[in-house]
């Protein structure tokens, strides 16, 4: 076996790795600290070369209509009387910079950056009977589909946990744009948003509000930094008269725990987190609103080391891509806020010559349709809230059904093809994968794959497997990969 | 039923097939599967996810197909040219033309297997019924049972008994353990300057007197334990049911508890919630149908049993199989429940049976109600003596940092002291199933009152030896109570479903006073920060570390500073007419039981300076809050 940590930085990623195997942090364990599974047991688990060091995660919570994005078919224009069953997609297509990838009106800006893209059109996501948000959401970022009887580690997580962070004093895993307090379904974004039996180590950084994330590693509230430091210094001073002559390990790791904490907040580092840091120009290129400004806080905080961040359009039941109704005017309004980011954090992350090592994924939990609830022939309850058999008002005009039949997944650097599209759908509906379909499992060995770690890769909890992807079966697509 | 290995290597010169004999599989059979497959895939071993370990296993892993054996996946493997796919692999000895033909044979005729024979390990098998073991002879005034069986043992391992700690960081110790509760300086002083001979017995007594104290803090234990919350998942949409009236009424009764047990087993009002269990959305797994989740439950909780293996397939890891776990998740559904073999329809219906017939059996005619309530008298019976040392292993766990059994849900795991296991067991029936008893006795031992050890590395199962106490991190609960008994403030926030107050009132009780713990709360950013945890799953015990992340959270968090804020406020308004040194004792005596040494009062009033200002006094909280001493119970 090879080894899959990086082999310029022994120590620091070795430290890490023997935390890993020791991680006592876990809730819900039943039989003590999970055990990480490294050796080849004749079960082919190989770590690849990693392709990429980082991963970027844009998370179009709430699905993501591909005929109205990605993967645009037959355009028909609102008109009063217009039988909805002729509707697939209600913006037209246009060109993009590749010759035979066409995306959807309203993308100009990422069509101009599709020859560094591979477009996956045929992702599919299995029908979990109602099709609800919370579950098919926590089954695209843990690889499981709950409930569970072991809480399933959010993706962030894992590559926290296997690989650390890129430099030692960033969060591994950061998580921008999602309240997760005061919103609805709360608790089922939670249930995903976490580190699962891998323990409280290798959990979400959450920065819900981008400018605040400077806040989020400043000093506290009305607290000059002098004075921070100076309660920091006392404190370990403190710490030292009698908790210095104890070397109990739990008390140890908890003044390593402080010590870890308050050298980030000590660090140049944390610069990262301030977007007021960057200049106007290149910040006003991101700046269509809270996810633009999500995108480039997730490019300065992956060139300072952090190894997973996620920055989602957040989910709120019935918000953004979420769209039961005026489906169309609202993702009118959901392109103009991620198009330029998008395209800015491609070119950015390239000229700064990083697009190679870092993964930047554009994913949704499902599509959607104007018809079909789930996929044909499912027993979905229809959750469209303007119900009409033909056109009446601009309400009724969008894609207002989950789809989960075939889904577009859009990614660029890391290793993977440029200008290359992959699977392909029907273009008449039903709009399912019908080349080269994508299951959830394999587009994570896809990824995990990217960043040096085999989907087989295990830990052992309560004395059995828990794989990467669902019981060590995700299969790479090596297709995608340049 | 396990054979010993050594029989089939011996047995080996008698594989040959006899034409017109059926194969035997104990004679000619296994002793093929131990030379070719087990060095890989038998015992402990399953390399490429395949077991040889029982016949069931062979088949989940679609190996061979009974009655078929050319269209045999094992078969067609061992017959493989491409020495990528061969098996055995490259390099290892190939099996015999007899040897092939033999198991062909056996495919052909069906692959008959020793009844309850399997491949795997032979385990300690934990005993059923319960043991009263001989107290050994109390060395000294050592006389509490528990002193007695752990001198001799610590005797027989040539270890000195761990001198005690002193009294003010015994009392810290237990009133957290017991109540959940800092002590007040004043009572600490008061029981340390005590000179009587069994103050320490009398101060547990004390305690446990406190009902609605000792109610509220073990409100924590169980609602990880039972999966009960105030808000979450399924709560909203009548999914779950919350049990917290039933519970916190049964802790402040202290409800005996085979009485508690049998009221969960077959709920008679308001504790259904448990058996019940979460009711999601949307298809599930079948391993997470409410059925399978009620054995799951009732096996992880009452039994120490861990039959989440056994709901997709027989366990590789223990002696449950797929067929033990439907039959126990049958008692509970009110319908034909068909088994499914990894998520997969078996086309057979389970018959409702429990885990032990040795103890009886529930009727499969009878209704679901009756079923229930047999399953809750076969549970409780007294030949049952896993449920007690089940739940008195929890006990210990929680007092002592550490399980006689480790970990607590598998107590099929080799205890380091079956006697101490076995006496706190039948102690519990003997005392009416009185868990503040086994407390008692526990916390009443010098062993509880022993020094906590000092340890370097966390004790890893096989070898572990016990020496004495191990420090416990104080739950999140206990540190936000922690910090408001410290600063004297506020916490509100109760769920108006859950009437805790009405319930004091009816049982007549005097709430002490009117404020509400952590516990009885729903969940916030500073308890989840500090470990509180999502209770879909059955939790049994918290992570003792503070990660990085959650230290970032008390050093710069709103929620933390926040806290640190009002209380700095508050103190300045109770005591702002104090000295820098009567505010640091205040702080002190009541965060850690004892004054600051010379040093640490230097480095204190450099916090605080010249005159009591809100930074000085907020510093101060702060770093007293952020030593291990504090959060963690010594």
């Amino acid at each position: 076996m090879q080894d899959w940590y990086d082999p310029t930085q022994p120590d620091l990623t070795r430290r890490r790795f023997l935390q890993a195997l020791g991680a006592s942090s876990a809730a819900a364990l039943m039989t003590g600290a999970p055990r990480l599974v490294q050796a080849d047991r004749g079960d082919g688990l190989v770590q690849p070369e990693p392709k990429a060091d980082a991963v970027i995660l844009l998370w179009m919570a709430g699905g993501m209509a591909s005929p109205e994005t990605f993967d645009p078919k037959t355009y028909k224009p609102f008109e009063i009387g217009l039988p909805v069953e002729e509707i697939i997609s209600t913006f037209p297509a246009i060109d993009t910079n590749v010759d035979h990838i066409k995306i959807s009106q309203g993308l100009e800006n990422i069509a101009q950056v599709m020859d560094r893209a591979t477009l996956i059109r045929s992702a599919v996501q299995p029908d979990l009977g109602h099709i609800l948000h919370s579950r098919h959401q926590y089954h695209w970022h843990t690889g499981y589909v709950p409930p569970l009887t072991v809480a399933a580690p959010h993706m962030g997580a894992w590559m926290a946990s296997l690989l650390g962070a890129q430099n030692d004093v960033m969060p591994a895993f950061v998580n921008i744009g999602q309240r997760l307090e005061g919103v609805g379904e709360s608790e089922e974004l939670k249930a995903f948003t976490q580190p699962g039996f891998l323990g409280s180590a290798y959990g979400p950084f959450n920065i819900p509000f981008p400018e605040q994330a400077a806040r989020s590693v400043a000093t506290p509230e009305g607290m000059t930094p002098e004075r921070f430091e100076r309660r920091y210094d006392r404190y370990r001073q403190l710490a030292e008269q009698r908790g210095g002559g104890i070397s109990d390990y739990h008390e140890a790791s908890m003044r390593q725990a402080i010590d870890h904490a308050h050298r980030l907040l000590g660090s140049e580092h944390k610069n990262a987190f301030d977007l007021t840091l960057e200049p106007k120009e290149n910040y006003e290129k991101y700046d269509t609103g809270r996810f633009g400004r999500g995108c480039l806080l997730a490019r300065r905080l992956v060139e300072a080391g952090s190894r997973f961040v996620e920055v989602t359009t957040e989910y709120v039941p019935f918000l953004h891509w979420d769209t039961h109704e005026k489906g169309h005017e609202t993702v009118v309004r959901l392109k103009q806020e991620i198009d330029r980011p998008i395209a800015t954090l491609v070119r950015d992350l390239e000229e700064r010559g990083m697009l190679d090592r870092t993964l930047v994924i554009v994913a949704s939990e499902f599509s959607r349709d104007m018809m079909i609830e789930g996929v044909p022939g499912s027993n979905a309850r229809d959750q469209s809230r303007a119900k009409t058999d033909v056109l009446k008002e601009m309400q009724h005009y969008g894609l207002h059904r989950h789809f989960t039949g075939g889904t577009s997944v859009l990614m660029f650097g890391g290793g993977m093809k440029k200008g290359f599209v992959y699977g392909k759908t029907a273009e008449e509906r039903p709009n399912i994968a019908v080349e080269n379909p994508m299951s959830v499992e394999d587009l994570h060995a896809t990824i995990y794959t990217a960043m040096g770690i085999s989907p087989k890769t295990h830990f052992e909890v309560e004395r059995r497997p828990f794989y990467v992807t669902k019981d060590g079966q995700g299969k790479s697509v090596s297709d995608v990969f340049a | 039923m396990r054979i010993l290995l050594s029989v089939f290597i011996s047995a080996l010169a008698l594989a040959i097939p006899v034409r017109g004999e059926p194969v035997d599989f104990h004679t000619q059979v296994a002793p093929i599967l131990v030379q070719h497959c087990y060095e890989c895939h038998g015992g402990d071993e399953s390399k490429g996810g395949f077991s040889i370990n029982t016949r069931g296993l062979m088949l989940d892993a679609d190996a061979a197909e009974p009655g078929n054996a050319d269209a045999s996946y094992m078969i067609e493997l061992i017959l493989e040219e491409d020495p990528a796919f061969i098996m055995p692999p490259q390099g290892k000895p190939r099996l015999t033309a007899e040897q092939v033909a033999t198991l062909k044979a056996w495919i052909n005729e069906g692959m008959q297997w020793e009844a309850g024979f399997t491949f795997a390990k032979a385990r300690y098998e934990p005993p059923l019924e319960p043991r009263r073991p001989d107290l050994p002879d109390a060395v000294g005034d050592r006389t509490n049972p528990v002193d007695r069986i752990i001198d001799a043992y610590l005797a027989e391992q040539d270890l000195a008994p761990t001198p005690p700690v002193d009294d003010a960081v015994f009392y810290r110790r237990v009133s957290l353990d017991l109540v959940g509760l800092l002590p007040g300086p004043a009572d600490v002083e008061r029981f340390v300057a005590d000179a009587g001979p069994d103050k320490h017995a009398k101060l547990v007594d004390q305690l446990l007197a406190e009902d609605v104290e000792y109610a509220r803090h073990w409100m924590t234990f169980w609602n990880d334990l039972l999966r009960n919350d105030y808000q979450g998942t399924g709560y909203i949409t009548g999914g779950r049911k919350s049990i917290s009236n039933w519970l916190y009424r049964s802790l402040l009764e202290n409800k005996p508890y085979d009485q508690f047990t049998r009221e969960l087993l077959a709920p008679t009002g308001g504790s259904e919630g448990f058996i019940n269990g979460i009711k999601w959305r949307g298809d599930v797994n079948s391993s997470q149908s409410v059925e399978i989740q009620f054995a799951q439950n009732v096996g992880q909780v009452f039994l120490g049993i861990n039959i989440k293996c056994a709901s997709c397939h027989d366990s590789f890891i223990d002696r449950w199989t797929l067929e033990e776990a439907y039959s126990l998740a049958a008692v509970f559904a009110d319908q034909p429940l068909e088994m499914n073999r990894c998520d997969k329809p078996t086309g057979e219906i389970a018959q409702p049976a429990w885990l032990f017939p040795e103890l009886g059996q529930v009727d499969p005619a009878a209704p679901r109600n009756q079923r229930l309530q047999q399953l809750a008298q076969l549970m409780t019976s007294p030949g049952n003596g896993r449920l007690n040392r089940t739940i008195v292993n929890r006990l210990w766990h929680r007092m002592m940092g550490r399980g006689i059994v480790e970990p607590v849900d598998a107590m099929q795991t080799e205890p380091w002291s079956e006697d101490l296991l076995d006496y706190l067991a039948v102690y519990l029936g003997d005392e009416g199933y009185d868990l503040k008893a086994v407390m008692r006795l526990i916390t009443t031992s010098r062993a509880y009152r022993a020094q906590s050890l000092v340890q370097d590395e966390q004790a890893e199962s096989a070898s572990f030896v016990f020496a004495g106490p191990i420090i416990k991190r104080m739950t999140a609960e206990q540190f936000v109570d922690a910090i408001r008994q410290v600063t004297q403030t506020q916490t509100t926030g109760v769920d108006k479903k859950f009437a805790a107050r009405r319930i004091e009132q009816e049982l007549g009780l005097q709430t002490p006073h009117n404020i509400s713990r952590a516990s009885m709360l729903a969940s916030d950013f500073l308890q989840r920060a500090m470990g509180r945890p999502n209770r879909e799953q059955v939790v049994t015990s918290r992570p003792q570390m503070l990660t990085t992340l959650e230290a970032l959270d008390l050093a710069n968090g709103e929620a933390m500073n926040e806290k640190i804020k009002a209380g700095a406020a508050k103190l300045l308004e109770l005591h702002g007419d104090k000295s820098a040194d009567d505010l640091i004792d205040l702080v002190f005596t009541r965060s850690l039981s004892r004054v600051p040494d010379p040093a640490e009062r230097a480095v204190c009033r450099s916090m605080l300076g010249q005159r009591l200002t809100a930074t000085g006094v907020e510093d101060l909280l702060w770093s007293v809050f952020m030593l291990p001493e504090f959060q963690y119970v010594r």
